[in-house]
This record gives structure tokens, sequence and C-alpha cells, in this order.
């Protein structure tokens, strides 16, 4: 392995180093991945004729495929071929409708299992397949090791899903700059090609996920102000429509997934022709039935009248949650393949009285936006625009007769933490359960249950004398983290963390090792690697720190911070992991306060040369 | 660091506010230190960043409602205390509830009734301005929010019912 070079203090080596990162939509039925390529996003994809990758895999003995040569076994081998898998990511079995899947499912512990000829594999799993594939094609199309990656989810996916996509990226060794929603990812490609302003509404109805999202452009600034959807609703459910239809006329066996998996196959043909045809004619056979019919595009729309019916409600929820009226909306962007539609393109007209936005490929746009947002992120870009998302569901913990206590509203602006106290409901009492849930309705059973954690060692009291203080917190990739102490007391209560759903850290990490067939020497020597560009990043940031703000410090405070950089300087030369390790952390815990004071100077310097007491009354 | 909120997004004091001014200053400042500007730094300043970040969307939101923006001009003079209602008003609360009731069904009816209310917002609002802003008699002004607070609610549930 060539030796890593370390400059001397103060002169940094890499300022201007363009870091190779990339924007992945991970999609239900298509999955595409983009890079900034001289300056404007473009889809990354070598090795196929088109830009995007079918989100199908085929499990077999021989081996596992992703794409179009998983997407042709289909029909052949349905029970090993998984299409759709995002339907099922962060879900377990009582959540779902078993009909709708032509494959074999059954309850593992907090994940489905799917049952393939060898053997189970979660939605994680499979989804990392895909993952690792479109990784694989950036890093022969940009030459390299990625830095990382901004991968989408749907605005409107909840804790556990958006916990479950990360998981999958780790499993696939993408180190994830950020999880960000999709119609926003779509509003960052459109805003920046047009450099729009004012109020727009995103519409993204995906192969299975349905997000109308309301944003606020202006310069620089992207602010999401309210978020709908329906994280089952898509393109999918428009072939359903059409399969219920057939099963109906034609009597055609429910429960043959082979007979199933025909019908819709046929179903989505029927859908897309009628996209740019006033109707189409299908003759066909299934198991000795004879199928001839005529749909037209009328036919079409009052079979799905009830899902645009859906959208287009969702639409005027989030318009209400943003406190707009639809005349004061600039502009609507449509994305995701279904909203080629003709059905769902005319609604959503009549709806805004406007015409639409859709002259970027919506099948596109959401990847080209992640790139862009990638690039950003890891300061390859001049461009200076800050995305501010919000949390699309409403977030609680259970309280007396199942009721739900809300402690973060939908809609609040990322990063947030709120938290609120409760009490204890017996004499003595020295422990108690909580139960995280999320969604909007009153009662626990109707929401969406996270997580149940056991808090212990509550001091005892008299019943309501403890105050319990539950704080939640959402970073910036809209995962939540809770925490709980009773204040009255100096005793830290301790919490027990039991997720609902999901795969436990250790499982993942099991997961990780296995996928890895690397010699025991082979990590030895890729783990030294990473320790050492982890303390070199972290020696030329605090360089550069000591360089602008040292004088925020006293003396003793940079000389202890001199020292431990020094320290780790030498201890790069040891080449022992666990040495680096240790001294990266000192360095890290020595410098925090550091940090603290360098961020209320940025706080500080954003409004120096802005008046004060402009109003006086 | 969690200093005064006005201070944080350098204004004045003031119930009535430059919402305007808040906005940008509240704008430019999260340019500066949201997560995404410190994606590839140190830990100790991704913390420090997420940590910054959401104090200043907290103190963003309170200072952006008039009811939390009152309170939390209220908080900074005076100890939380009970508050108990006039009579008088607690009348009007519920002769408002039953008007509404009564008139679920009728369309005109209700926006004649919003706009009613919302003068009563625009009316609270004025009175809690020139209790904190001129008089500075917090214990008026926090009966006002009280007042205030319900009307908004009342508010929200007339909209509900027109949609």
């Amino acid at each position: 392995m060539a030796l890593l070079q370390i400059s001397e203090p103060g002169k940094s080596t890499m300022p201007h180093e363009h870091r190779r990162v990339i924007g992945i939509d991970l999609g239900t039925t298509n999955s595409l991945v983009a890079s900034v390529v001289s300056g404007s996003p473009a889809i990354l994809n070598p090795n196929e004729k088109s830009n995007l990758l079918p989100s199908v895999i085929h499990y077999s003995k021989e081996g596992i495929l992703v794409g179009n040569d998983a997407k042709n076994l289909l029909s052949k081998d349905p029970k090993n071929t998984i299409s759709s898998v995002k339907r099922l990511i962060g879900k377990t079995i009582s959540d779902i409708n078993q009909d709708h899947f032509p494959l074999s499912l059954a309850d593992g512990e907090g994940v489905i299992n799917i049952n393939t000829s060898i053997g189970m594999k979660n939605p994680i799993e499979v989804s990392a397949e895909i993952l690792k594939t479109l990784k694989s094609f950036a890093e022969d199309n940009l030459g390299g090791e990625l830095m990382g990656a901004v991968v989408t989810v749907p605005a409107y996916f909840d804790d556990a899903q958006r916990q479950a996509t990360k998981d999958a990226c780790e499993l696939a060794g993408l180190n994830v700059l950020r999880l960000i929603n999709e119609p926003t990812a779509a509003a960052v490609a459109y805003g920046l090609d047009k450099k729009s302003m004012g109020h727009f509404v995103v519409f993204d109805l995906g192969g299975g996920t349905f997000d109308v999202s309301i944003l606020n452009l202006s310069k620089g600034l992207f602010e999401v102000l309210a978020t709908h959807g329906d994280a089952n609703l898509g393109g999918d459910d428009f072939d359903q429509a059409i399969v219920n239809f057939l099963n109906n006329k034609y009597k055609l066996k429910v429960k043959d997934i082979e007979v199933q998996s025909l019908v819709s196959i046929i179903a989505r043909e029927i859908k897309e022709s009628l996209s740019t045809k006033k109707e189409v004619v299908i003759e066909e056979k299934i198991s000795d039935i004879e199928i001839v019919e005529t749909f037209t595009q009328e036919q079409f729309k009052t079979l799905v009248k009830d899902l645009i019916e859906q959208t287009l409600k969702a639409t005027k929820n989030a318009l209400n949650d943003a406190q707009l009226n639809y005349d004061q909306i600039d502009g609507i962007i449509m994305v995701g393949g279904s909203t080629r539609m003709p059905c769902i393109q005319e609604a959503v007209k009549n709806l805004f009285k406007q015409d639409l936005h859709n002259d970027l490929n919506p099948d596109e746009v959401v990847a080209l936006g992640a790139a862009t947002q990638a690039n950003i992120l890891a300061g390859n870009g001049e461009e200076d625009l800050l995305l501010l998302d919000v949390t699309p569901l409403s977030l609680g913990i259970e309280t007396m007769g199942s009721i739900v206590e809300r402690i973060i509203p939908r809609n609040t602006t990322l990063p947030v933490a709120m938290a609120q106290e409760f009490t204890t409901y017996k004499d003595g009492q020295t422990a108690m359960i909580i139960h995280v849930v999320q969604g909007e309705r009153e009662l626990v059973d109707d929401c969406r249950s996270l997580a149940k954690f056991t808090l212990k060692k509550i001091p005892p009291m008299v019943a309501g004398a403890a105050k319990i203080k539950v704080t939640f917190q959402v970073d910036t990739d809209g995962l939540l983290s809770v925490s709980a102490e009773e204040t009255t007391t100096n005793a830290k209560a301790s919490i027990e963390v039991k997720p609902s759903y999901g795969l436990s850290e250790d499982k993942i990490k099991t997961m990780l090792q296995s996928s890895f067939d690397l010699a025991e020497e082979d990590k030895n020597s890729r783990m030294l690697a990473e320790t050492k560009i982890e303390a070199i990043q972290l020696i030329e940031l605090t360089q550069k720190a000591l360089d602008t703000d040292n004088d925020l410090l006293s003396e003793s405070e940079l000389n202890s911070i001199k020292n431990d950089l020094d320290a780790l300087i030498d201890s790069i030369k040891s080449s022992n992991n666990d040495k680096i390790k240790e001294a990266n952390k000192k360095l890290n815990t020595q410098s925090e306060s550091f940090a603290a004071k360098r961020m209320d100077r940025s706080i500080q310097k954003a409004l120096t040369g802005k008046s004060i007491n402009k109003l006086e009354f | 660091m969690i200093q005064n909120y006005f201070e944080l997004f350098n204004l004045p004091e003031k119930f009535q506010l430059d919402l305007e001014m808040l906005q940008e200053n509240y704008r430019a400042i999260q340019k500066k230190i949201h997560p995404d500007r410190f994606a590839t730094s140190s830990e100790n300043e991704k913390v420090q960043s997420m940590i910054k970040s959401t104090q200043i969307n907290d103190a963003y939101q309170t200072l952006k409602s008039p009811i939390k923006r009152a309170k939390y001009i209220l908080s900074l003079h005076k100890s939380v205390e009970k508050i108990t209602l006039p009579p008088d008003f607690l009348m009007q609360q519920m002769e408002w509830e039953e008007h509404l009731e009564e008139i679920e069904k009728n369309n005109s009816e209700l926006v004649q009734f919003k706009l009613t209310i919302n003068k009563k917002y625009e009316e609270y609002s004025l009175l809690l301005s020139s209790q904190i802003d001129d008089d500075q008699n917090w214990s008026d002004a926090a009966i006002t929010i009280d007042k205030l607070y319900f009307v908004e609610k009342l508010l929200h549930k007339i909209n509900n019912v027109l949609n």
C-alpha cells in the first residue's frame, strides 16, 4: 500500500479536491443513479440501453440478477423474482395485503421475509442489491471509489421506512451523506434549472408511492412548507385496478401466482399504452382463458376514479397546511413515471387551473436533483443552495387510554427537538413504558408504532410527583431519536430501546461482515486506511479552524488543542489503528467547545451589516 | 449558549415584530450553520451545527407565532401563573361554540362568522401589543394571550368546517 502523505501544519494539500459523490433514486419500479459531471447533473448508466435500472432482483443458485435480466424472469420464475420491494421495506407482514405480491412472504423479526429458492431474504437485503448495482455503475463511470451518496425517499415515508432504507445503503457499502425527500430533490432539479422563485407544488406519483409537497423557492433557499401523501399509492395500484377488473370479468384464479403475475404484466402494458393512445385492444390467453378486450382512456379513468380522488385530496390537505390558496401557486411540477397518465395530468390541471411543468423527464428528475444536492453537500459546487425540509407525520407517545400525545406536529422544519413532561400513575412507580408512535390519528392503534422504551430506575415517589421529560429529536435525514430522563432528582433513568420494526444494529453488522468475503489481513489494512483518512481529514479541518478562529481560544486552550493535534499527526506514523483512533477521539473531545464557539461566530457573522432596530414602535 | 431569541435574530424585543426581517435573518443564519453545510466536516462540527440549527428553528418558530412570541416575552419578565379567564369571556366562548354548531351547514353564515372572529383576533392582537410594548402590563397581557389562543383555535375549527 502506498504511504499516506501528511502535509505540514497550515499547508493544506486538498483544498479544491473534487469529491466523487452520487445521487440515487431508489424507486419502486425503476432506480437511477446520477452525478454532477463537468458542472451539470447527468444520469450514469454505461451498461444498459436505458437510463433506468428496473428495481427487480432474481435469486437463484447460479447467482443474483438485478435489472432487466431479472425483469425478464418475472413471469417465468415469479417466486424468485422480486419487484416493487420498496412497498415492503420498513414494514411487517400485517401491514400489507399479501394478495398484491406474487411472492411467498413470511413474518420475520421486525421485517418481512421473502422465501426464495436460496433462502429467506428481507427487503433491506434486496434493496441493498439494487444499491450495489447502482454503486458499481457509478464507480465504473466516475473512475474510482465514491465518497458518498444522497439517497432519496418518498416524503411520506415514516421513520421505520427511512431507517430501513438507510440500513440498506449501509449494507451496500454506501456512505449516506443525506436522505432527502423525492419531491424536494425534484424541486432542486427544476428550480436550479429555471432559476424560479415563488410557491411551487411538486406532485410526485411514482410506482408505489405518492407525495405532494408545497415549497417556497427564493434565492438559494428551498423551504418545504408542507408535505402530504400516501406511501402506499402509486402506479402499481392503477395496474391493480385493471387486474381486479380482468380477474372479475374472466374469473381468473386469484391465488395462482403464475396467472396473477401474467395478468399484472398485461395490466401494466394496457396502462402504459393508454398514456399515448386513446384506446388499446388486447388479445391474450391465460391458462386456457381467452381474454379479448378493448380498453379506452375513459373506461380506465372510471376504474381509477377513487385513486385519482385520493391524490387530489392529499394535495388539498397540503395546501391547507401550507395556508395557501390555489391562486397563490406559481407553478406545478409533475414528477414520477405515473404522472404520464393523461387522467392524472387532466385532474391536476383542473384543480389548479394552470399548466403543468413536465418538461424534464419525470423518471429522471429526482435522481438529477439528488446528484446536485450530493455535489453541494460534498462542497464541490459553488452553488449557494440550502434545503429546509419538514417532518411529514406527527410524532408522539402513548398516554392513558391509548390516546396519542403529540410531541412534534407534522410539517415542522428540520432539524427539530421538542420535549414533553409526563408523570407517574401509581405511588412508588419505578418504571414506565414509553411507546413512540407516528401518525395523525388520535388513537394509538390507528398510528404507526415505532418503538417501545422502558424507562427504569425512576426514584419511588407518590403518584404524579415524578417528572419524566421525554425529548424527541428529528435530524436532517428525517430520522427520530428519543431520550428520556427524570428531572426532579439527579438520578438519570436508563432507557431500553426496542424498535417495533427493522433490524437491530447487531444484525446489520453480522450481515455486513458476511457480505464482505475479505481475508482477515485485507480487512485490517482496509480498516487502517480508513482510520488514517479520517485522521488526516480531522487534522486538515482543525488546522483550517485554527488558522481562521484561533482568537476564540485562551492560550491554554490553544496549547491543549495543538498538543492533541501533534499527537494525532505522530500517531499516523505508527500505523497502529487503535492508537490513531484514540488520538483522533482525544482531539475531537478537546475541540468540542471550540467548534461551538466557531458556530456562534458564524451566527453573528451571518447578520453583520444588517441594521438593528429597523422598526421602532 | 442559548441567548435571548430577539438578540439572536438582531431584532428589538417587541410584540410588534418586523416579520420579514425575522425571516430574512433566520434564513441568513441557517445558510451558515445548517448541518448541510457541515456534511463533510468533523464529528464535532456536525454535532454543533445540528444543535445550533435546531435551536435556531425553535427560536424562529417561537417568534413567528404571535401567541408563542407573546408568551416568550412574558416568560422573560414574569413567572408563569395559572390564568383564570373572566366569566364574561367564558360566556362568550360558549355562545361562539354554540353558534358554530348551529350554522355548521350554512356556508354563507360560516364565512360571515369567520369574518367576525377574524376581527376579534385583530382586536386582541392590537390589545396585546399595547399591553406588552407600551404598558408592560404582564398580568393583563397573560389574560389576553389566553383569549387570543381560544380565538385562534376557533378560527381553525371554522376553517375545518368550511373545508
